[in-house]
């Protein structure tokens, strides 16, 4: 892709944490996201007012649901109560369900090929434990069709995801215990992944492939199907801020920082497709193809085509793990085994952390944390770290190019952005 | 050290042994000889921890016994036996010595006493256990509080303590703070310090709302989960009792006055009302004619409980609600300059918790980071550190300081001005810590 984009950096708030219980609210995370984000990057108030005045310089939010979480809309223009500094800066609220982070990515490096602006602040948010599992599980039913596929049911997406992995299994005729076995291990990969991300939600808790693999009771109840709590992401608080820049400023930031411009990595390429939104169109639209989700293979493919990349120059991944059906989904989508095959790739370690293909160093979305409109930024900020080698603890090893997969409602709408220097 | 595949608990049917044996038995995949008075205490414990962490995969390692019966047998097979038995040297020496006699060399032994020498309970050791024993002081409950202080003696070998230590963070997922022997260790000596010290405070203003008082000052916005007096309730009244005489008796810093039992305290635990755990103590929660839960304090002048007033205190509501908006600078800047008695006690409080935790660097541990990480995630309190930061820097806070008549740290006298104080802010963000 020509006209490059540069990822400057970022951060992330630390997704343990609960705002609610903190006495705080959608601002204060929103604040200090901005704050912190803005700090590790470098870019000062002096600067964005210097930007903003030759406008040059634009905001975009991602956020899916505040509206019923925090009762607040018009996201888009609260960095203002951050700084004013951000008097007059454009910006606006992009939403996608649980690809809402990405969409307001798209966005900006819309913004930034064009050279209508020169830099983006991205920032991805959701708060969520403002209400009960249940009146929340409610809410995220709007990210499905409502009417036909959510209203009246109890944690609608579980349900969704466990048709998923009923699919799975039904279309490549699996061995059931084996194809369990796979997902039990996907969630200990991911919650061991977890334990080395400082900012990871799940950094304190237990959890082994045993106890994932001990569906029902009382300690790991079934709630979609053949998916248990451990098969799923939590319900989570968090923020994420990543600046991007296209090369007219990438060039002037990495002078300013008496660094070379190749010290930053590009979007190197990017898909977006958008499915069926039912579940069930989906399956019934994927009758007699390889994948069954054609479109979210398609965007991999897209994000390949147009980085010039494929699976094998991709040296780590991070994946939308909303549940253990996804992520297992994803393996494939991602070219790293063919269609049914995905839990060889899982049996065999090859994405484990020291695996040839390691899936979310980060602990992913169920070990990390899954604020939905969050999840796609942090996700590019985890890839951005890994391309250049600050992950810290879960650094994978001499990562060059990684890829994200973000998707919002059943697999309807998704994203792949390929990162790398 | 040896791989720890075999552990053996002393005292596995109470909260700590439970929860402690549930986390060796879980994240340590170890088997665990669950030891306690008789067989069915034991099994009470095994049930415990597997409530405690909610996982019912540890049932088969955990295997029940008696002292009596089976301590030689398990202690013998046994890579690691953590004895968690009542916190007196009465208690614990005698089972030393069949430890002792029991264990093969190289493997550890060690202590969650909170208070207790660890030099003088390594003594029922020959050379090599000596070498081999430790405390390890976890906090309760064990799963969420994620605090191990890790407490070495004279006698330690530094390899081994380094791979205890390792074992204890990155297989257990404990926050390790390596102490010296020194009484109560790091996180009570801090802790029941500023707790011992409100409640002193609590007597000299009981005309006033004492213990509910002091409670509502030293809330949420001075970075603690839960107030001061509330956690001695928690924690039970002699449980405080014998934290606090063992430092009164073994201590003389400068906050040695801050650590004698207040005489209300004592009275409370005499009469058995020791907190929570017997229904009432400093705080007893009652119901109203209409059914309603009321949460009532001991007035300590009249001797009786009464209702928890909403103090109206215009500094506070205002702290809060800086802390609300994440304006945490902003927030003890209203501290700074507030009017009234109830300031000058929270401006009190807050030199008194800086100075006292930042002067305990070199005595009991070798960095600030280790008190910080202390606190933050053994009490749930804002480190120390960040509240210097909060405060405007070393200079800001050395004014509180001075103001409120306490010492100067060293290590605070020469911190540079304009760089964070706090260093922990990747592994622990003190923010989440002060409520609004």
């Amino acid at each position: 892709m020509k006209d490059a984009v540069y990822v400057l950096g970022g951060e992330q708030t630390d997704f343990q944490r609960n705002w609610t219980k903190e006495g705080k609210t959608f601002m204060s995370l929103f604040r200090e996201a901005v704050q912190d984000g803005l700090e590790k990057v470098g870019l000062t108030p002096d600067e964005i007012k210097k930007l903003n005045k030759q406008n040059r310089i634009g905001v975009f939010v991602g956020n899916f649901d505040a509206e019923q979480y925090a009762v607040q809309g018009h996201m888009g223009a609260f960095l203002t109560e951050v700084d004013p500094c951000f008097y007059g800066v454009p910006g606006a609220r992009y939403e996608a369900a649980c690809a809402s982070g990405s969409v307001a990515l798209d966005a900006a490096q819309t913004k930034l090929r064009s050279k209508d602006y020169d830099v983006a602040i991205v920032v991805g948010m959701e708060i969520m434990k403002t209400v009960s599992s249940s009146v929340g599980g409610d809410f995220l039913g709007t990210a499905a069709y409502y009417e036909k596929e959510a209203k009246g049911v109890q944690f609608p997406f579980p349900k969704l995801f466990g048709k998923l992995a009923d699919v799975l299994l039904e279309r490549y005729k699996l061995d059931e215990k084996r194809y369990m076995g796979a997902l039990a291990e996907i969630s200990r990969i991911n919650y061991a992944n977890a334990k080395r991300n400082p900012k990871a939600q799940t950094r304190s808790w237990f959890m082994n492939k045993e106890h994932a693999n001990a569906r029902g009771g009382e300690f790991n109840m079934a709630v979609g199907g053949r998916l248990a709590i451990t098969d799923c992401s939590q319900v989570t608080d968090g923020a994420a801020l990543v600046v991007l820049a296209n090369k007219n400023y990438a060039e002037e930031f990495a002078k300013k920082k008496g660094t070379k411009l190749s010290a930053y990595p590009k979007i190197k390429g990017w898909g977006h497709r958008v499915a069926p939104i039912t579940f069930d169109a989906k399956v019934a639209e994927s009758k007699g193809d390889k994948w069954v989700l054609p479109w979210t293979r398609q965007t991999v493919k897209d994000a390949y085509d147009r980085s010039g990349l494929n699976t094998k120059d991709i040296d780590v991944f991070e994946t939308h793990d909303c549940f253990t059906s996804s992520e297992y989904a994803a393996i494939s989508a991602f070219g790293i085994t063919q269609p049914g095959k995905e839990h060889e790739a899982i049996e065999d370690g090859v994405i484990d952390f020291n695996g040839k293909k390691p899936i979310n160093p980060s602990g992913g979305l169920i070990g990390a944390g899954h604020p939905v409109g969050a999840s796609g930024v942090r996700m590019m900020l985890d890839i951005y770290k890994q391309v250049t080698g600050t992950a810290g603890d879960y650094q994978v090893e001499g990562a060059k190019n990684g890829l994200m997969l973000n998707i919002g409602g059943s697999a309807t709408t998704n994203y792949v952005f390929v990162v790398g220097k | 050290m040896r791989e720890i595949k075999t552990v053996t608990v002393l005292g596995a049917n109470g909260t700590m042994g439970a929860g402690s044996a549930a986390i060796v038995a879980a994240f340590g995949k170890a088997k665990v000889h669950m030891l306690a008075r008789d067989v069915n205490k034991a099994k009470e414990g095994i049930e415990k921890a597997i409530s405690s962490i909610k996982t019912d995969t540890i049932r088969p390692r955990l295997i029940p016994g008696s002292y009596d019966q089976d301590l030689e047998k398990a202690v013998s097979e046994s890579d690691w036996v953590f004895e968690l038995v009542a916190e007196s040297y009465e208690v614990k020496e005698p089972i030393n010595k069949r430890i002792a006699k029991a264990r093969k060399p190289g493997t550890i032994v060690s202590t969650v006493s909170s208070g207790l020498s660890i030099a003088r309970l390594a003594d029922a050791f020959d050379e090599d256990g000596k070498k081999h024993y430790y405390g390890t002081h976890f906090f309760n409950p064990p799963y969420k509080m994620i605090l191990c202080e890790l407490v070495t003696h004279a006698g330690n070998d530094k390899k081994v303590t380094k791979k205890l230590g390792e074992y204890l963070a990155k297989t257990l997922g404990r926050a390790v703070v390596y102490t010296n022997d020194t009484p109560a260790f790091a996180g009570n000596r801090i802790g029941f310090q500023l707790i011992n010290e409100a409640a002193i405070k609590a007597e000299e203003y009981s005309d006033k709302g004492g213990i509910a008082l002091i409670d509502a000052i030293m809330s949420g916005y001075t970075g603690r989960a839960m107030a001061p007096l509330d956690t001695a309730d928690f924690v039970g009244l002699d449980v405080h009792k014998a934290i606090v005489d063992n430092l009164y008796e073994m201590t003389k810093d400068a906050a040695h006055s801050t650590f004698k039992l207040p005489g209300y305290f004592q009275k409370l635990i005499d009469k058995g009302d020791l907190g929570r755990k017997s229904g009432q103590g400093l705080y007893k929660m009652t119901k109203t004619p209409d059914g309603k839960k009321e949460k009532l304090y001991y007035d300590i002048k009249g001797d009786l409980y009464v209702p928890v007033p909403k103090f109206d205190i215009p500094f506070i509501k205002e702290a809060n609600r800086r802390i609300g908006e994440a304006d945490y600078i902003g927030a003890m800047n209203i501290v700074k300059e507030a009017k009234g008695l109830e300031a000058d006690i929270a401006r009190y409080f807050i030199a008194r918790y800086v100075s006292y935790s930042l002067s305990l660097v070199g005595e009991v541990v070798e960095t600030k980071e280790m008190t910080d990480l202390a606190m933050g995630t053994g009490f749930n309190w804002a480190p120390a550190s960040a509240f210097v930061d909060f405060l405007g820097g070393p200079k800001e806070a050395i004014s509180l300081i001075t103001k409120a008549k306490l010492p100067v740290p060293e290590i605070l006298a020469k911190a540079k001005a304009g760089k964070p104080f706090y260093q922990l802010k990747d592994i622990l963000d003190a923010r989440s810590l002060f409520k609004g």
